[in-house]
């Protein structure tokens, strides 16, 4: 019978100690999941919760602090998310945290994270809204990321051209390596900063002939300043007005005339434009001309004219002697 | 498969679902044998204990050494605790306590219960006012269904245990880390379909021993043939009651 006791004490050891086990690993578990100990709900409205679930963990600065208890859809552009929170962490979290959706490492659930913002404000209490950031999107993150790679390559390659440019041009390198030319610059250089300082020079010379100028100082001044002038010039702008004004009425009365004319009215009219009165006027002068043809002739034969070939040559002779 | 044999397998079947079902209809009638109960629990239960624990140890070890090779390739190394426990608890801790009860298990209760058939101690017990089934069967299933789920309970704490000891062979894992990665990857629904199921494990182990045993003939050498094939059918229905149970747990979502 003693043997039979040993036995089940051995039994029962062994179904306790199992048994211990089963409930510790429950405990644990459950432990996990927030579901022992006293909690709070807090939620928190999303436009996006990328995948998270219920029983996805909530994170306050980076510390579990309690479990995701259900994700609902209230409208088209939001989604409520419960969270159960330990108790113990309820001092720390502010009613105006921020919540957002993050996850753990680059392929791991998805998570709440809650964090503080500076101002101060109340401890959160059961069934508070908390306010929350959108979500960055990983695809949108890799979006940017692409566009960026697309302009970073363009930029290498161009970069590349550049160089391969650069290092086949010699010319640069000649340049690069020329002290001469590095003499001349800084020479250059120091010419283009005494410039400077000459010019600053002028300016100032230029602002005192200003200044000058303003206060009525030189004939400049004078004429810029001087109002009797001024008025002068009035009178001779009006004076211009009144001959520019008669000018205008005697162009207009020489237009008329020269219509007149075209019309072939009067006698300017039929000399310019009467075509038989051209072709008589061209016949007498042929006839003058050939009078005076004739006349010619006629003087010639007086010149050989006994009866005055003699005043002929005294004139000859005193135009000899004033030329001597 | 003739069609003789075949109507035989369809036969055995049969019978042992009756067998099983007897054990229903008179396990909970009085009276009860409580003092032969706790007799097979002590053999079944505690008498099983290293055998189990000395495999559960073995298979979290070598389970987290072969691991760890494919989780380093991908850079995963820190996700090895809660890989080990998640595969130990939800099948391999279950299923090896269950195959190495029903190698010893079964193999004891049809060896015993076939060699007291032939040497007809059976019938003697019914002639002397004992209800043989009552005290042999009822008593021994009854042992199995209970005992096979602590088994399976300490095989996942000492399985743990040895995947502790396998991940702090090439890396480090402090002891509070490796136990608080290793429940954080867990949750009810890998313990809780997984420690069920070892109810039906240790049920079936016990109804096949039983029945084999129960049902030997051809003296001597029917009970080692009742031993055999008990193994051999117990194991099978591990099997298949594991694949049933999985099936269930993930119909009902609770994976």
């Amino acid at each position: 019978m003693a043997n039979t006791g040993l036995r089940n004490i051995k039994l029962g050891l062994f179904v306790v100690i199992g048994t211990i086990a089963f409930i510790a690993a429950l405990y644990l578990i459950g432990d996990k999941q927030s579901l022992f100990g006293s909690t709070f709900k807090i939620s928190a409205e999303f436009r996006n919760v990328n995948g998270l679930m219920a029983g996805n963990n909530v994170r306050f600065a980076g510390i579990d602090v309690g479990t995701v208890e259900s994700v609902e859809i209230i409208n088209d552009s939001s989604v409520k998310v419960l969270m159960r929170i330990e108790d113990k962490s309820r001092e720390y979290i502010h009613k105006n945290a921020l919540a957002s959706i993050g996850s753990d490492g680059l392929m791991g659930n998805k998570l709440v994270n809650i964090n503080s913002v500076k101002d101060n404000s109340t401890p959160v209490d059961d069934g508070d809204v908390i306010k929350t950031l959108a979500p960055i999107e990983t695809d949108e993150m890799l979006r940017t990321l692409n566009t960026t790679n697309e302009n970073i390559e363009i930029i290498s390659s161009d970069l590349k051209k550049i160089t391969g440019k650069i290092n086949n041009s010699n010319a640069l390198w000649t340049l690069l390596a020329d002290t001469v030319a590095a003499d001349n610059i800084r020479q250059a250089i120091v010419n283009i900063k005494l410039t400077g300082s000459r010019t600053a020079v002028i300016t100032g010379d230029l602002s005192q002939i200003v200044q000058d100028v303003k206060d009525g100082k030189g004939s400049i001044g004078a004429l810029l300043t001087d109002s009797s002038f001024a008025t002068n010039l009035n009178q001779a702008v009006i004076d211009i007005n009144v001959v520019s004004n008669n000018l205008a009425l005697v162009s207009g009365d020489l237009k008329g005339l020269s219509e007149q004319i075209k019309s072939g009215k009067g006698a300017v009219g039929t000399l310019l434009m009467d075509t038989n009165f051209v072709h008589n006027l061209n016949q007498s002068l042929e006839n003058i001309r050939d009078g005076a043809d004739g006349f010619n002739q006629n003087m010639e034969a007086l010149k050989h004219s006994s009866l005055l070939r003699k005043y002929f040559k005294n004139q000859e002779k005193e135009e000899l002697k004033s030329n001597q | 498969m003739k069609p003789n044999s075949f109507k035989n397998f369809l036969a055995e079947v049969g019978d042992i679902s009756a067998f099983g079902w007897r054990f229903f209809t008179e396990g909970f009638k009085p009276r009860y044998e409580f003092g032969e109960l706790l007799r097979q629990c002590y053999f079944i239960g505690y008498k099983s204990l290293p055998l189990v624990g000395i495999t559960a140890f073995i298979m979290g070890l070598v389970l987290t050494i072969q691991s760890r090779p494919t989780l380093v390739e991908f850079g995963a190394e820190a996700w090895l605790p809660g890989m080990v426990s998640v595969s130990l608890v939800r099948e391999i801790a279950p299923v090896i306590s269950a195959l190495i009860c029903a190698g010893k298990i079964g193999s004891g209760i049809g060896a015993e219960l076939g060699s007291m058939k032939v040497t007809e101690q059976i019938d003697a017990m019914e002639v002397s006012g004992t209800n043989p089934f009552k005290f042999l069967v009822v008593t021994r299933v009854m042992a199995c269904t209970l005992m096979i789920p602590v088994l399976a309970i300490l095989a996942d704490i000492i399985s743990l245990y040895g995947g502790y000891m396998g991940a702090n062979i090439r890396g480090v894992v402090n002891w509070d880390l490796y136990w608080y990665q290793a429940f954080d990857a867990l949750s009810f629904s890998d313990l809780l379909p997984a420690i069920v199921k070892t109810f039906f494990f240790g049920y079936a182990i016990g109804v096949v021993g039983c029945y084999k045993g129960y049902y030997s003939s051809k003296g001597t050498e029917g009970v080692g043939q009742s031993a055999n094939s008990a193994v051999v059918v117990a194991s099978l229905l591990v099997f298949i009651i594991d694949l049933v149970a999985v099936q269930i747990t993930d119909i009902f979502q609770l994976t």
